[in-house]
């Protein structure tokens, strides 16, 4: 196993805006995540730290450079594998938690697995398990609208974990959170992070940076050093 | 993604979708349903005409004597030749035991009865009518005609002197008096009633016994023969045949020398069954326009429920969806909508079809019945929820192929 788990070359976004022009949001982006790294991602409102983190959990493709995620460039990919490296190489946690509003916790935690063919009944245990250790095994049947934010934010972690995925993307994941919450959910990522998975966090707040070994500064669609 | 799980989520956005989807429903619904009614109403119309033109006997041409075009020679001619084995004779008019025998052995021919009438004063007690009188031969008699009994019995080889009464000659002319095995008189004679039928005003007796009774009426000389032919789908073949056979048996040589003439029933049944066709035809018109509207509607929908539902397609995709599971679950999601809105034209329209046929049969108070009975075959049940599944299955195609192409961030970032 290689010790790179993701290595960005020369990536560049630029969205054509028409009749003004385009906008440069990633510049000359190289960056290497090593397996196992806890790297925090920071800067300011703007700066393109979302639109990078996206590109390396294959949810946009780079307008121009390489991504690879295990020594394979992802930016070549068919769409049906790169569905497949979302769904299980990949976890990612948004801000606005993302579920399924239809759906129960334990249905949300458990369509990741359903979409990749797992068995149903070891998809529903392997939920349980997940809500259990969030400390939501008593509320597997709610919908996330029976939720608080810090609830619904704890299904949407269980959900990122469900396929055991190696890299756990979270972008600003206690942004809509208070800090007793935000800090629950920091050291279940920290644990994770012991427990060996790579974690690239996007966050404008200073006291959770600490979490990470690493700090990526981004400013206008660069890296600063 | 399994077909199951697919199944699962498309039913879940079935089940928690909004107002505007059941309201096309409810537009589907109301296209099946007038489809469902307007083609049952229309075969239940059909079937009614075919069996009632099929009682009038569709089946049975009649050959009189005379022709009945005109170029041809007008009339009957009674006072024929009585021997009729002296055949090849040019002043041979009437129909004779040797027409009927000609005719016994052709193609698609069943039965074949002779039959002679003619008019009579009949009498019971003290009233006095003149009726129409047929003389039927016995033994074929019961297999043509499409009379029925009301009491009593058809006539039968050992008859002689029995009759058998249409049944509104008895109720009404002789205002139900007579009896079955009651005795009554025809010119003279003294019959024994044996059978009274359901309709009708004639008095059936006899052939031989009906031309002692009849004037006019020579011996093995018929008024008329009637053919029940096996297939009326041929019937005009039939008639084309029995023209030509007795042209050759009589001795005409030219067309315009025919002194018979062949009626074809099923030819009037067949421009019947033409104005009913056009009839569903047009109203059946009118009920695929109400089910193409349905089906826009069902697209209309579909895309604001693929532009709603843009954000969880977005998420869909981020936890691991392929572009092919999102299309599945709103293909599904669609041809549900469109399944759900048959299941429910269907119940409406039976219940619509059945209601009409009530109507139907008791505002015509049984006589035209025409719409008083309708068709409900299991065909149509099956075809319409197929019909129904297909088409919300279409009308969602488009908006699930654009939703299974939404780029994961784009859709994602859509409020
Ligand atoms: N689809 C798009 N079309 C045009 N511009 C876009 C699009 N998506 C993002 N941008 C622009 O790209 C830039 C970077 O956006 P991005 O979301 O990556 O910023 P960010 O660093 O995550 O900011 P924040 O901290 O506020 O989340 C912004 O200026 C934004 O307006
Ligand atoms: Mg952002």
């Amino acid at each position: 196993m290689k010790n790179d788990i993701i290595r960005i070359e020369n990536v560049w976004k630029k969205y054509d805006m028409g009749s003004v022009e385009p906008l440069v949001v990633l510049k000359e982006i190289n960056l290497t995540i090593k397996r196992g790294e806890f790297v925090a991602i920071t800067g300011p409102s703007g700066s393109g730290k979302s639109t990078m983190v996206n590109i390396v959990g294959a949810l946009d493709k780079p307008s121009w450079g390489s991504v690879y995620l295990d020594d394979e460039n992802i930016s070549k990919m068919s769409e049906s594998s790169l569905a497949f490296l979302r769904g299980k190489t990949i976890g990612f946690i948004f801000q606005q938690f993302n579920l399924l509003p239809n759906l129960s916790a334990l249905e949300n935690v458990m369509l990741p697995m359903e979409i990749i063919d797992q068995d149903e009944k070891k998809s529903r245990e392997t939920a349980e398990k997940l809500l259990t250790k969030l400390g939501l095994g008593d509320r597997i049947n709610h919908k996330p609208n029976e939720l608080s934010g810090g609830q619904q934010q704890r299904v949407a972690i269980a959900r990122s974990l469900a396929n055991d995925p190696e890299v756990i993307i979270a972008d600003e994941p206690t942004g809509n959170l208070d800090s007793k919450t935000g800090k629950f959910i920091m050291d279940f990522l920290g644990e994770l992070n012991s427990n060996g998975k790579t974690v690239i966090l996007i966050t404008h707040d200073l006291d959770l940076v600490k979490y990470a070994k690493r700090i990526v500064y981004i400013k206008d669609g660069r890296i600063e050093k | 993604m399994k077909l199951k799980k697919c199944f699962n989520l498309a039913w879940n956005i079935l089940i928690h979708s909004k107002l505007r989807s059941w309201l096309t429903i409810i537009g589907i619904i109301i296209g099946i349903a007038a489809v469902v009614s307007i083609i049952s109403i229309s075969q239940g119309a059909q079937q009614q005409l075919e069996d009632r033109l099929g009682s009038l006997g569709a089946d049975i041409l009649t050959v009189s004597p005379g022709f009945s075009k005109a170029s041809g020679p007008m009339g009957g001619f009674r006072e024929g030749p009585m021997d009729s084995d002296s055949d090849s004779s040019d002043e041979q008019k009437n129909l004779t035991v040797k027409d009927v025998l000609v005719l016994k052995n052709l193609d698609n021919v069943k039965y074949v009865m002779g039959q002679v009438s003619g008019k009579g004063e009949m009498t019971y007690l003290s009233k006095t009518a003149s009726v129409s009188v047929t003389g039927v031969d016995e033994s074929v008699w019961k297999d043509i005609t499409y009379d029925e009994l009301a009491s009593g019995r058809f006539l039968v080889q050992s008859d002689f002197f029995s009759v058998v009464l249409g049944g509104r000659l008895v109720e009404t002319t002789f205002e139900n008096k007579i009896p079955l095995n009651g005795k009554i008189t025809i010119e003279g004679k003294s019959f024994k009633v044996v059978g009274i039928l359901a309709d009708g005003n004639g008095v059936y007796m006899p052939l031989d016994i009906a031309r002692t009774v009849l004037e006019d009426v020579g011996e093995e000389e018929f008024s008329s023969i009637s053919v029940k032919i096996e297939d009326v789908e041929i019937a005009n073949e039939t008639v084309g045949l029995i023209e030509k056979k007795l042209m050759f048996s009589r001795g005409i040589l030219n067309e315009k020398n025919v002194d018979f003439s062949v009626s074809n029933p099923s030819e009037m049944q067949a421009t019947i069954q033409e104005t009913t066709q056009t009839m569903s035809l047009f109203l059946g018109a009118i009920a695929a326009i109400s089910l193409l509207v349905g089906a826009i509607g069902i697209a209309n929908t579909m895309f604001t429920s693929v532009l709603e539902k843009t954000k969880e397609i977005g998420i869909m995709k981020a936890i691991g969806a392929k572009n092919k599971d999102v299309l599945l679950i709103f293909l599904l999601n669609s041809g549900m909508i469109g399944l759900v809105g048959g299941l429910g034209g269907i119940i409406l329209g039976v219940f619509g079809s059945t209601l009409i046929g009530y109507w139907g049969s008791t505002l015509s108070g049984g006589e035209s019945r025409m719409f008083g009975s309708t068709a409900l075959t299991p065909e149509l049940l099956i075809g319409a929820l197929l019909f129904s599944l297909i088409i919300g299955m279409i009308a969602g195609a488009i908006p699930a192929y654009r939703a299974s192409k939404l780029n994961p961030v784009d859709a994602l970032r859509y409020q």
